[in-house]
This record gives C-alpha cells, sequence and structure tokens, in this order.
C-alpha cells in the first residue's frame, strides 16, 4: 500500500472476476477529476492528508491548464459490501481532440466507463461525444450525477436527460457529490456490479496492449499496458509487434499513484513494464505486446501510426542553444512518440527545427514543456501543413514550411489536406457552426439530429484552416458546447499563394505563410495590424508590409518610440532605479532581433490571433 | 572620502497621492500626531548617533524628502535645528505640500537654516489635481511658491506630464502659471503608473488613464522649451534651473558621492571607506568584503534592518557611467578616462560609440566655450582629447537605452 511515501511490494494476484478496468468521461468542468481523488480517498489509496487535488494529472501543465494530455493508470484496492476486495483501474483519458487517438487506446483498454454529469448542466455537447466514443468502444456505462450538493442540483430532469439524449438507462445512476464525498461509496458498489469483469486467456499467449510510455533516465523506456490474455513478469522476453523488437522485461508494477513493484501483471490487469530501451521510437502507443517465445497470432486491432498534422519551426532565441534543443527533443519523443522533426535554417532566426505535431495544443504543451523542462528560450513560427507542391518539372514535393515553396513560375499546382470534420452540438448552435465551417472554407456534407439536444455536423474542409483557431472559435461560437472530431480524408488542388511579410522593407522568412488567395489580402491585413500591436516601438519606425511575389498588398507602421526614460528621482534610490532598469532588459531577452527590429516571440505566432 | 550630503525620510502624508507607491502613510489626524513624535524621537537618536560618529561633519546638502515632511510642521523645524547643530550645510532642502506650508513654518524653517523648498505643485489645473488624489488647488500652490520666495528661500516646483484628463492646452497653461510665479528650479517628471496604486488599477478598468507616451514626450519638450526661454536651463532629465540654483544635493546623487540616508525608506550610499567607518550604525548587515561601494535603504523606523547592496570595482564605475548620462552635459572626459583605469578602454570606447551611433549622444565641448571638433571615442578614454558624451534629445527621452549601453559594462 501507498501511505505515507513508504512502499511496499504486494502480491496482486487477484481473480480476473475481481478485476475492473474503468475510465471517467465527462463533460469539462463537471467534476471528472474531484471524483477521481475522491475515489483515491476512499479506497486508502492515498491518505487525506497526502491529497493533492487532481492527482491523475501529473505533470506542471495538465494541472495548471486543467487538462489531461497523457493516459494514467491508477490501480486501486476495494473492499466491497459483499465482503470480497476488487482491483480497480482507473483510466484517465485525454480530453482534446489533438488527443482522440489516445482516448481511443485508453478507452480499448477499458470495459467500463463513468459517465459524469453535472447536476446543475445537466447533458452538454462532451457528455454525448464521450458518451459515444464509450458506446463505440462498447463499454458498460456507469451514469454519475455530480454536484448534487449544490442547491441548485436538479438530479432527477439530468436522469431524463440521460435517458432521452443519451438512450442510456438511467435507473442505475449514482448521485454523487465530489466535493463532500457523498455517494461516492454507491459509485465504487455500481462499478463491482454493473462493470463486467475483464475476459482472456490467462495462460496465454500473451497479448497487452501499450496505452502510453515515458523515458526514465535509468530504466529506459517505462510502458503503461493492458494485459488481454496471458501475463507479462520480469525476466520475460517481450515483442513489439507492430514496431518490431523484442526486449528484456527489467521490472513490472503498477500505479497507486506512487509506482509500487509487483510480481507479475496477469491476465486483465493494467500496470506499467519496464523496458529497458533505450530508443524511443521502439514503443509506441496502440502497439501489441506478446511473448517473444511464444508470440499470439494476430496483434490487437486499432494500431495506428500517430501522423502529424501540423508542423511548426521551433528556433532557440540564443542560437547557441540548437544542440541543446535537438537534445531536448530527442528525450521528450520518448514519452512523446507522435513528435517528429527535421533541422530547419532561418535567415531570421538561424538554426532550428521543423517540428510536426497532432494539433496546435499538442504544439502549445510541446513548446511549453520544452521551454520549462529543458530551460530553454523558443520561438516558434507559424504553423504550417503538408502540401504537395507538384512543379512544372512534374517532380511532387512536400512542402510543410512556406520557406520551402518553389518560385510561383514552377509550380504546376498546390494540393493541400482536406478533412472529414464531424461537429456535434446542441440544436440552436448550427447556424453559428455553419458560419464558422464556411468562413473556414468548409463545405457542410451532412446533418443528423442525434437526439433533442444534440445535432451532428458533417463538413469538408482543408486541414490549414482548422489548425488555426477554428477550435477555439467554435468553443467561444457555442460557449464550449461544441465537440470536433475530424479525420483526414484526401489531397485536393487549391488556389494557394506564400504571404511574405516584411520589417523596414527586408523580407522576414519565419513570418511568410502559406494562405488561399481569397483570404491572402485579409490575412495580410490583419497580420499587418497584429504585428503592429505585438512588436514595442523602437528607436527608430518599422514599417511592415505584407506582400505577395513583388506586390505589396498590406502595411502597417510601428511608430518610433518618443519616451522611455526613468525619470523620478525617488530620494536616491538608485537601487530601484538599476533594478526597473534590469527588468526591462530582462523582457528584451526574449525577443529576437531581426536586422535592427527587436521582434517579440508571440509575433511568430502572430497569424493565430489575427482577428478575420 | 567624507560623506558630504543628507538624506532624511518623512513617510507620512495626509492623504496618499493615487498615483504614489513611495512609501509613506497616511493616519487619521487624531493618530497622526503621535505616530509623528514617535517617528522623529527615532529620527532624532538616529541622528544624533550619525554626529556622534562624526559622519555629519562635513555634510554640505541636506534634503528632507517624503511623504509630506511639511505636515510634521514644528517637527521638522526642531529637526532641521538639530542636523544645523552637526553641520553647516550650504543647500537645505525641504520637501513640502502647499496645503501644509505656512508662512510661519516658512519662516521657522528660515531660521534653522533651511535654504530651500521644493514644493508639490504638480499641475495648476484642480481637475487634474483632484484626479490624481492631490488635496491642495492651483490657488493654493501659487501662494506657497509666493510664500517661500518672500521668506528669502529658493523655491522649486515639481510638476507632472500625462495625468488624466491633462491637455497640451492645459499642461502649457501650468507651464506659465509656474514660470509667472518664478521659481528657482523646476522638475518635470511624466506620470508613470506603478503597480499597486489605485491609479493603476483604474487605469486597469479605463484604458484611457493610461499615460499616453507620445503625449508625455511632447509636454516634455513644450516644458523644455518654455523653462529655458525663461532662463531654467535644464541640467538633468527632470530638472531645470536658473543658472547657480541647481540643486547641488540632487546632483550628488548622479556624479557618485556618497550620501546618508536616515529614516525608513531612505536610501545611502557609502564608498568602502565611508561604510567600514559607519558599519557599527548598520546592524545585522554582512561586511562588504571586496565591494567598493555600499547602497543600504533603512527597512524600519527604529534602523534595525536594513537592505544592503554590494557593488564592485567595476560595477561602482559602470553606475557612475550610467547615472552621468542622466545629466544634461553628460559623461565628462575626468569620468571617461577614470573608467578606464578599471574597465578596458576598447569596451568603454564601444559603448560610448554605440552611443553615438544611435543617435542617444553626441561629443561636446568640455567647456562652455571650448571645441569638441572631430573626436573619437578612444582619443577621449586615452586623455588625448577632451569632450564630454552628451545625451542628445533621443538620449533625452529614451535615456534608458542609454542607461543600459553603460550599465552593461558591469
Amino acid at each position: 500500500m501507498y501511505r505515507s511515501g513508504k512502499i511496499v511490494r504486494m502480491n496482486t494476484s487477484i481473480d480476473i472476476s475481481h478485476i475492473r478496468n474503468f475510465s471517467i468521461v465527462a463533460h469539462i468542468d463537471h467534476g471528472k477529476s474531484t471524483i477521481s481523488d475522491r475515489i483515491l480517498e476512499l479506497t486508502h489509496t492515498v491518505d487525506e492528508r497526502d491529497m493533492e487535488s487532481q492527482l491523475l494529472d501529473t505533470m506542471d501543465i495538465e494541472r495548471e491548464r486543467g487538462i489531461t494530455i497523457k493516459s494514467n493508470a491508477v490501480r486501486v484496492s476495494y473492499d466491497a459490501d459483499d465482503g470480497e476486495t476488487y482491483q480497480f483501474n482507473l483510466i484517465d483519458t485525454p480530453g482534446h481532440v489533438d488527443f482522440t487517438y489516445e482516448v481511443s487506446r485508453s478507452l480499448a483498454a477499458c470495459e467500463g466507463a463513468v459517465l459524469v454529469v453535472d447536476a446543475t448542466q445537466g447533458v452538454e455537447a462532451q457528455t454525448v461525444s464521450n458518451a459515444t466514443l464509450a458506446m463505440n468502444a462498447n463499454l458498460d456505462i456507469v451514469p454519475a450525477i455530480n454536484k448534487i450538493d449544490l442547491p441548485s442540483a436538479h438530479p432527477d430532469e439530468v436522469k431524463t436527460e440521460i435517458e432521452d439524449d443519451l438512450a442510456i438507462p438511467a435507473d442505475d445512476a449514482v448521485c454523487v457529490s465530489g466535493k463532500t464525498g457523498e455517494g461516492i461509496h454507491d459509485l465504487l458498489e455500481s462499478i463491482v456490479f454493473l462493470i463486467s469483469p475483464p475476459k482472456g486467456d490467462a495462460n496465454g499467449p500473451l497479448k497487452a496492449l501499450i496505452l502510453d510510455s515515458y523515458f526514465d533516465e535509468y530504466r529506459g523506456v517505462v510502458a503503461t499496458v493492458r494485459v488481454f490474455d496471458g501475463s507479462i513478469k520480469k525476466g520475460d522476453t517481450l515483442r513489439m509487434m507492430q514496431a518490431k523488437g523484442d526486449f528484456l522485461v527489467d521490472g513490472v508494477g503498477v500505479k497507486r499513484p506512487a509506482e509500487t513493484p509487483v510480481d507479475a501483471l496477469t491476465v486483465g490487469e493494467v500496470g506499467y513494464v519496464v523496458t529497458g530501451l533505450k530508443d524511443p521510437e521502439a514503443v509506441r502507443v496502440g502497439d501489441t505486446l506478446t511473448w517473444a517465445s511464444n508470440p499470439c497470432p494476430e496483434p490487437l486491432p486499432g494500431y495506428r501510426e500517430a501522423k502529424s498534422m501540423v508542423y511548426t519551426g521551433l528556433f532557440p532565441i540564443d542560437n547557441k542553444d540548437y544542440e541543446n534543443l535537438r537534445d531536448a527533443l530527442d528525450k521528450l519523443h520518448v514519452n512523446d512518440p507522435s513528435l517528429v522533426w527535421e533541422p530547419e535554417t532561418s535567415v531570421a532566426l538561424g538554426f532550428g527545427f521543423r517540428v510536426g505535431f497532432l494539433g496546435l495544443l499538442h504544439m502549445e504543451v510541446v513548446k511549453e514543456r520544452l521551454e520549462r523542462e529543458f530551460n530553454l528560450d523558443l520561438i516558434a513560427t507559424s504553423p504550417s501543413v503538408d502540401y504537395h507542391v507538384y512543379k512544372t518539372d512534374g517532380e511532387m514535393i512536400d512542402v510543410r514550411s512556406p520557406q520551402d515553396l518553389p518560385e510561383a513560375t514552377r509550380i504546376e499546382r498546390i494540393e493541400e489536406p482536406y478533412l472529414k470534420a464531424k461537429i456535434i452540438c446542441p440544436p440552436e448552435y448550427t447556424g453559428a457552426v455553419m458560419q464558422l465551417a464556411i468562413e473556414h472554407r468548409g463545405v457542410t456534407t451532412d446533418m443528423i439530429h442525434l437526439t433533442s439536444k444534440s445535432v451532428e455536423m458533417r463538413f469538408d474542409m482543408p486541414l490549414a484552416e482548422l489548425i488555426l483557431d477554428f477550435f477555439d472559435q467554435l468553443k467561444s461560437r457555442t460557449k464550449g458546447y461544441a465537440s470536433l472530431d475530424y479525420e483526414f480524408n484526401e489531397y485536393r488542388p487549391s488556389e494557394l499563394v506564400k504571404l511574405d511579410i516584411l520589417l523596414s522593407g527586408d523580407e522576414v522568412d519565419a513570418l511568410s505563410f502559406i494562405v488561399h488567395k481569397d483570404k491572402a489580402y485579409g490575412l495580410a491585413r490583419g497580420l499587418c495590424d497584429k504585428l503592429k500591436e505585438i512588436i514595442p516601438r523602437q528607436l527608430f519606425e518599422v514599417p511592415i508590409q505584407g506582400a505577395i511575389g513583388n506586390k505589396i498588398i498590406a502595411r502597417s507602421t510601428v511608430k518610433a518610440r518618443r519616451k522611455d526614460v526613468l525619470a523620478k528621482c525617488y530620494g536616491g534610490d538608485i537601487s530601484r532605479k538599476r533594478k526597473l532598469l534590469e527588468k526591462q532588459k530582462e523582457g528584451k531577452k526574449r525577443m529576437k532581433a531581426i536586422g535592427s527590429v527587436e521582434v517579440p516571440q508571440e509575433a511568430f505566432m502572430a497569424i493565430l490571433k489575427v482577428d478575420e | 572620502m567624507a560623506v558630504t550630503a543628507l538624506y532624511v525620510h518623512v513617510p507620512f502624508c495626509a492623504q496618499k497621492c493615487r498615483y504614489c507607491d513611495f512609501d509613506s502613510r497616511s493616519f487619521a489626524p487624531c493618530d497622526l500626531s503621535a505616530a509623528l513624535d514617535a517617528y522623529f524621537e527615532q529620527l532624532y537618536a538616529r541622528l544624533d548617533a550619525f554626529g556622534d560618529a562624526g559622519a555629519l561633519a562635513q555634510v554640505r546638502t541636506v534634503y528632507v524628502g517624503g511623504g509630506t515632511p511639511s505636515l510634521a510642521g514644528e517637527r521638522l523645524v526642531e529637526l532641521a535645528r538639530r542636523i544645523s547643530a552637526w553641520c553647516k550645510p550650504v543647500e537645505f532642502t525641504c520637501e513640502a505640500n502647499p496645503e501644509s506650508l505656512t508662512s510661519q513654518l516658512t519662516a521657522a524653517l528660515a531660521g534653522v537654516g533651511v535654504t530651500r523648498i521644493s514644493l508639490g505643485v504638480q499641475t495648476l489645473d484642480n481637475d487634474e489635481l483632484a484626479a490624481i488624489g492631490r488635496i491642495h488647488d492651483a490657488d493654493r500652490a501659487l501662494a506657497a511658491i509666493a510664500t517661500v520666495k518672500n521668506a528669502g528661500l529658493d523655491v522649486s516646483c515639481d510638476l507632472m506630464c500625462g495625468l488624466p484628463g491633462q491637455t497640451a492646452a492645459s499642461w502649457k497653461s501650468t507651464l506659465d502659471g509656474v514660470l509667472t510665479a518664478a521659481p528657482h528650479h523646476v522638475s518635470v517628471y511624466p506620470l508613470t503608473l506603478e503597480e499597486g496604486t489605485p491609479l493603476y488599477r483604474m487605469a486597469c478598468r479605463d484604458e484611457s488613464l493610461e499615460p499616453d507616451e507620445d503625449f508625455q514626450a511632447a509636454c516634455m519638450d513644450v516644458a523644455r522649451e518654455r523653462l529655458s526661454s525663461a532662463g531654467c536651463h535644464p541640467y538633468e532629465v527632470a530638472s531645470y534651473a536658473l543658472d547657480g540654483h541647481e540643486c547641488a544635493h540632487n546632483i550628488a546623487y548622479w556624479t557618485g558621492q556618497g550620501y546618508l540616508g536616515l529614516g525608513r525608506s531612505a536610501a545611502g550610499m557609502l564608498d568602502a571607506e565611508d561604510f567600514d567607518r559607519l558599519a557599527g550604525l548598520y546592524p545585522d548587515v554582512p561586511a562588504r568584503g571586496e565591494a567598493h561601494r555600499v547602497r543600504l535603504v533603512q527597512r524600519d523606523d527604529a534602523a534595525t534592518t536594513f537592505d544592503a547592496e554590494y557593488l564592485s570595482q567595476r560595477e561602482a564605475v559602470a553606475e557612475d557611467l550610467m547615472l552621468a548620462c542622466r545629466m544634461t552635459r553628460g559623461i565628462g572626459s575626468e569620468l571617461l578616462v577614470h573608467s578606464a583605469s578599471v574597465i578596458a578602454a576598447d569596451e568603454l570606447a564601444a559603448a560610448c560609440d554605440r552611443a553615438l551611433e544611435l543617435g542617444l549622444a553626441t561629443w561636446a565641448p568640455d567647456h562652455v566655450e571650448g571645441r569638441a571638433g572631430r573626436v573619437t571615442s578612444k582619443d577621449v578614454i586615452a586623455g588625448r582629447a577632451r569632450a564630454r558624451l552628451a545625451p542628445t534629445h533621443l538620449g533625452w527621452l529614451d535615456g534608458n537605452m542609454l542607461f543600459e549601453l553603460f550599465w552593461d559594462l558591469a
């Protein structure tokens, strides 16, 4: 047991009928994390005094943003009312469209899901989409109506909504309060009775799904797995069926939530495997583990290579940090195998990398982790998708950076990736969503009324439109009610142009952007205005111009700074004056000198902030 | 080198101004008197301690600032009397606000050695005064200037630009009104919003209260033009004076001379020798080690805790260069030549060249009647030519850039 930091190896072998693997799904802010915390507390997995709110979200960034980025699995022991002890594996899942694949892998490791619905808010859009995901994964669903301690709670109406809108029987719905702990015991009992135990062949051959992995300097790659058949113990030689590699198991264990070694992970269980592998590439989320000596014939279904959707340049502000950035990317990659990169050189920013991401949130998270965990100051440039450029000489090239676009005269045509996007939202927002889609070159292909409270709309739209501010706009225009999912459809020809930005008359390659020609003028104007806001006034005037080829299509000017002087005397407190000066200087360090112009980091991402 | 300047802080105000983040507290009238008594007792004790240590004998300039020293009334007179008993300053300034400066108080101060009153006028527009929480009006301010002049003392007026509601026209009429009253000295400060002040919080809600940089620059230009043509010449970033009436005490700050700071939040600066001599008066302040300069700020009323900052020889020289850039005359030949004995001449020349290249400074003749001609930074630093590196108009308004260039040499 994990008590006050003491870790004791425990014998965990338990009958498969006493295992419950489940995930908790909810609309944002409906209380998923507090309920997880309560479960850990009530099962004495964590002492009350060790309770740190939202235990499962371990990364700083996750806690600060209140989002789950990585999947996480915690084991708790529950002494049920029937006198038996059950093993619960609580599998936390990411909640953002960038990480849909990780969600699907996490759900594949569960037999059930607790669907949390706020007693004051009722069923909301994400409740619908998460419930749909869970039902599609054939999970047993335990509805839990949360926040019943609030005076405005109306659990009976919410039950009706669950039945009407989600078609989930709500007779068994448990009323709980994550805040007071009321009803959590009932919830645990419901998990025992309503969620099926795992099925599988205890004797193998081994079949285990990799849900997540991270890198430990001493132990190499550590993978979180769900065992479907067979078992894993230290000393086994395992094979990764997709990545095609073998390794010797260095140890197995479970998170309670501190890592606790166990003798074996047996059929139906969830835990971690120390692979000892120093190569991050070897272990991939979604891959199947089996015994090298007696492999299973078929891997688990649903494996998909993580595919980058968005590419941005990442450059160290201080060019000396280039090697450090490379090392940092290597290390992060172990924990995040979806990350891909290649070197990139910019006239303005020097040496860096063009890095591929699952989406913009993924990009922000990676950039933040690189900066925090590796102490780097980075500039990220405008995001781009992977364009297929057909040159007049017949060659097709992949262009992921505006700088790589050949001269217009050498381009026969450009094709860009199109998506099938699916948006679920309440009916009153369909107009707003359609309008948003049109603004983003989207075409409505289908519209289905799922329930009285939700409509599913399908769109055809270019990925490039989606990676900018689409998701945020969608959330804001639907007051957070809409959920978005998408998959790649096909490449289609588009009339795309490269928009260049000139500062003080010099083209800044890192600010270039590929855009549809119909949007070029508006975007150029918006970008020039936004840059004018972002670039601080300098000693001299800085003209900003937007150009396509040699043609200037937009301009703005950062006026020369008129005054910047610490005038007040403060009774001779020179230390104070100097500190103010140094603080100001610290701010300047976070800027990049482009020619003679000091440009703040966020200027290179200004494109994301342009209001159209 | 003996200390020649003394600063005394009086952190009390009848009401705190909305922009002010300097250490000062306001009390209900019934409590104020007791608070002042207690505070001044501790000031007297501190003063005597320095006097007994022989630290005051060479003091040439005294500045009692605040807060609102004039609020202390008789106690201020007593303080001045006690200071004058320890030294014979040639310049003795007390800060005052128009509402608490009576002719009796002025006369009494004149009688105990005070030579100069610095008045917090800020603006002569009553709406602007109200907007920043001042409790006097324009008439009161003008009357106070006359009172000081009648008592035969020098008078300085603090003015502020970029105030809420201030316009180019109102600023000009403030300048004209003040010039009509003919003070000996004027200080012009652009308003800065300091975090934590009421005005800062108000400006967070109402952007129009945020001072406009361009407007402030224009105000500073207008002030320079009008004050100069009235004979008040600029000699520092914010300071203007009739010839011979420059504030010697403030100049001490900008020219690396040591000064004592007495009272809560008062800042002092001592060179190594003075610090070693007076270290006993700064309990719990760590030894200076190799430091060449110590900057001290008193943290409490009783002078038991201090913030101390230690500057190496190189830092002290860089600081002198930085502070010299505040003066209209700029960095003189002597300082440049002296600096070269601590900081490599080519580093020094590079900083000067950068200032010239950015248009922040220019070589000016070292003496008023001299000619700078075409000198190079190398020649001046090596002592082969004499010239001072004087801030240009840009180097004045964009001073931080210039200050940074020289502080970077530290």
